[in-house]
């Protein structure tokens, strides 16, 4: 068993308040997502049982959601927002300068696995153009240099 | 019944239905009205996806799609309207921003639907200057069927397919929005026994299969209406064939019989007709103990003459007979007259048993193993005792079925004959022990009737000839019968005779015959669907 007891007994609760099984199955991966950080293949198929329905139906749903990962993942995503009103407020050019600055293109991994870069879509916090996301975090009123001291922080 | 009105034709459609179902259901659609579509297929879910089945209904002031709108009374629809039109270009200018356009290269051209409509309703120039998709080409996605994901325009029908018919769900829809892609998990590959129907009902080339991809260009091919002989369930096909060649089988629509489907081995099994593995010899045991080839005509002429030897020599009791559940109605019919005229000791029938499931797939791996039983044949197995026991001296025998079910004791069983005739498609061990053996016509070669496993009488016709002389079982057992003197065979065999003398004197198939069963078959009296 790669999902443990605990995230077990929790995942059972979770079933309990969804009028059908397979509701719980956000839930789930949310919790799965916690103990591993992403979705193995065997962690898919014990959803699968403990959800009676098939790996796929598991991963079908990891795909769907961007927070959701179905490999190991570096230790931090840094993701640009690009959408209009980012975009007005320089999100490009500022993605453009940290994919330079880390020598990767956006959804790529550094190197050294301590975090992918990439861009996203609108987050709500259009009023604070141009913002990213860092893991569960928000950064906003961005410029590079503020954005580069925030990543090159990181562990 | 509600009445609907489709561009001002008042027409009358089952009720609970949507437009494009009521007008499957009373035939019409692509046939008299043409609502392109994508998405929609009559044996699969409802979509609603890919839009290009909209249509302008009557107080209503948005095009609506046919696929999921119901039929009302009194409801009117125009289908031919400049709104539709543009309507269906923007669809098709849509769908072709992400396409390849690798047509020349692409093996569903000339029967690809995007093609179609991308002629009918597509803008001459993209307006597009951005990058294409790029994607997977050229990947296998199981054994049987290659995937384009550039080609691919999300329809899911596919996807739909593997879940609500095989029920093995391989193919999902992958990610989100305009990054959506079809594909399997790498560890669950597509493999299920109905898998290569996703090639038929994928609208583009995205999924082909790897038996019939660049065999040759679809516009080459005739279609042949034929039924598959893999079981007893008798899917209905289009055979098709190029130069005499059998190039492939796709399903053909009976929803009484196969819906829009068919199993992969059964259509594989078009392989069978011009295989390395048919008969194409006649040959006489000699003096020396070899096969001669004495010529076709003279092999049914020494067969006969051989068996009234026998008949003279142990009585007409010595003889027994057995039937081959691939043959069909009209052939068995003629040799359930020779086994009775002759007074033939015993004679049945050896039907190879296999796995069954509740979709297509019969337990009985023969065309006309009803039809066989229909006409009185029973059992192989006390044909065989009778062979064991000494009783009896020849024995007629079509196909080789009884080698492949262990239980009746293969070669063996036949070792304490004096006379072995065998009428075969196939080589088989049976010719090394068979006196008088002569190549016979496949199901694909020749007028007749098979019987499925429900009792419904099924029309096969000649979609190729074969290139060395084989007659059908029925005309070689009517030269027998001829030979033999016996009464009933001075006509000849014309298949459509013997099947309609069969219809008045065979209770079971009354009314039934040849002429009559239709392109879509015909119940058996006694059957109720
Ligand atoms: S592969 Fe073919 S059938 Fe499947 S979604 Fe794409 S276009 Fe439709
Ligand atoms: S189910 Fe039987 S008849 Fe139908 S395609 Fe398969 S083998 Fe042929
Ligand atoms: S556009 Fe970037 S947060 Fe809305
Ligand atoms: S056929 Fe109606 S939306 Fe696709």
């Amino acid at each position: 068993m790669v999902i443990s007891d605990e995230t077990r007994s929790k995942i059972d609760a979770e079933i309990g308040n969804f009028p059908q099984r397979r509701g719980a199955l956000l839930p789930a991966l949310h919790l799965v997502h916690k103990d591993h950080g992403y979705v193995s293949t065997d962690v898919a198929k014990e959803l699968a049982e403990i959800f009676e329905i098939n790996p796929i139906d598991v991963m079908e749903v990891v795909s769907f959601y961007n927070l959701f990962y179905d490999r190991p993942q570096p230790r931090h995503h840094a993701h640009v927002c690009t959408n209009l009103p980012c975009s007005l407020r320089g999100a490009r050019s500022l993605l453009r300068r940290l994919e330079s600055h880390f020598g990767v293109r956006a959804g790529e991994a550094t190197p050294d696995g301590k975090l992918v870069l990439g861009h996203e879509e609108c987050l709500g916090a259009c009023a604070y153009a141009p913002m990213m996301r860092v893991d569960d975090t928000y950064f906003e009123d961005l410029d590079f240099e503020k954005a580069k001291t925030i990543l090159d922080g990181l562990e | 019944m509600p009445r609907i009105t489709v561009d001002g034709e008042i027409i009358e459609v089952p009720d609970g239905r949507t437009i494009l179902q009521a007008l499957d259901d009373v035939g019409l659609l692509m046939n008299g009205v043409d609502i392109p579509h994508y998405c929609w297929h009559p044996k699969l879910s409802i979509d609603g996806s890919c839009r290009l089945c909209q249509v302008e209904v009557e107080g209503i002031p948005k095009l609506q799609i046919a696929c999921n709108t119901s039929v009302q009374e009194g409801m009117a629809i125009r289908t031919d309207t400049e709104r539709v039109r543009k309507a269906r270009e923007g669809v098709m200018e849509l769908l072709l921003v992400n396409h390849p356009l690798d047509c020349p290269i692409c093996d569903q051209a000339g029967e690809c639907k995007l093609q179609d409509y991308a002629y009918e309703y597509g803008v001459e120039a993209s307006r597009t200057r951005e990058p294409r998709r790029a994607l997977k080409k050229n990947v296998d996605l199981g054994s049987t069927i290659k995937f384009d994901q550039e080609r691919c325009i999300l329809c899911r029908r596919c996807v739909r397919f593997c879940s609500e018919i095989p029920g093995t769900g391989e193919l999902r829809v992958f990610n989100r929005g305009d990054a959506s892609v079809i594909d399997v998990h790498p560890d669950f590959p597509l493999e299920n026994d109905y898998s290569m129907n996703v090639a038929d009902i994928c609208p583009v080339g995205a999924l082909t299969t790897q038996d019939f991809r660049f065999k040759i260009r679809v516009w080459f091919l005739e279609d042949a209406p034929g039924i598959c002989t893999g079981c007893s369930n008798g899917c209905n096909v289009h055979i098709g064939v190029a130069n005499n060649k059998v190039y492939r089988y796709v399903p053909r629509r009976n929803d009484d019989v196969n819906d829009t489907w068919i199993c992969d081995s059964g259509r594989m099994s078009y392989k069978q007709i011009g295989g390395g593995a048919r008969l194409k010899e006649a040959g006489v045991r000699g003096e020396a103990g070899r096969l001669e080839n004495t010529g076709y005509e003279a092999a049914v002429r020494e067969a006969a003459k051989r068996l009234r030897s026998m008949i003279e020599e142990h009585g007409a009791d010595s003889v027994v007979v057995l039937a081959s559940a691939h043959a069909t109605n009209e052939d068995l019919f003629t040799l359930r007259r020779l086994s009775d005229g002759l007074g033939a000791g015993a004679d049945g029938v050896a039907v190879v048993q296999g796995k069954s499931d509740a979709l297509l797939i019969k337990a009985d791996k023969a065309a006309n193993a009803a039809g066989a039983r229909a006409l009185g044949f029973g059992p192989a197995g006390p044909v065989l005792d009778r062979i064991r026991d000494g009783r009896a001296k020849a024995a007629i025998v079509l196909g080789h079925d009884l080698l492949d079910e262990s239980h009746l004791g293969g070669t063996e069983a036949l070792e304490g004959l004096d006379l072995l005739i065998v009428l075969d498609v196939q080589q088989s061990a049976l010719h090394k022990v068979a006196d008088v053996v002569i190549p016979v016509r496949h199901a694909a070669e020749k007028y007749g009737t098979l019987t499925n496993h429900a009792g419904r009488v099924q029309r096969v016709e000649p979609a190729v000839e074969p290139a060395w002389e084989a007659w059908s079982d029925g005309e070689v057992l009517t030269l027998m019968g001829q030979a033999l003197g016996l009464e009933g065979f001075e006509d000849g065999y014309d298949p459509a005779k013997i099947s309609e003398w069969m219809s008045e004197r065979v209770s079971a198939f009354a009314g039934v015959h040849l002429r009559v069963v239709g392109d879509q078959g015909r119940p058996l009296p006694g059957e109720r669907a």
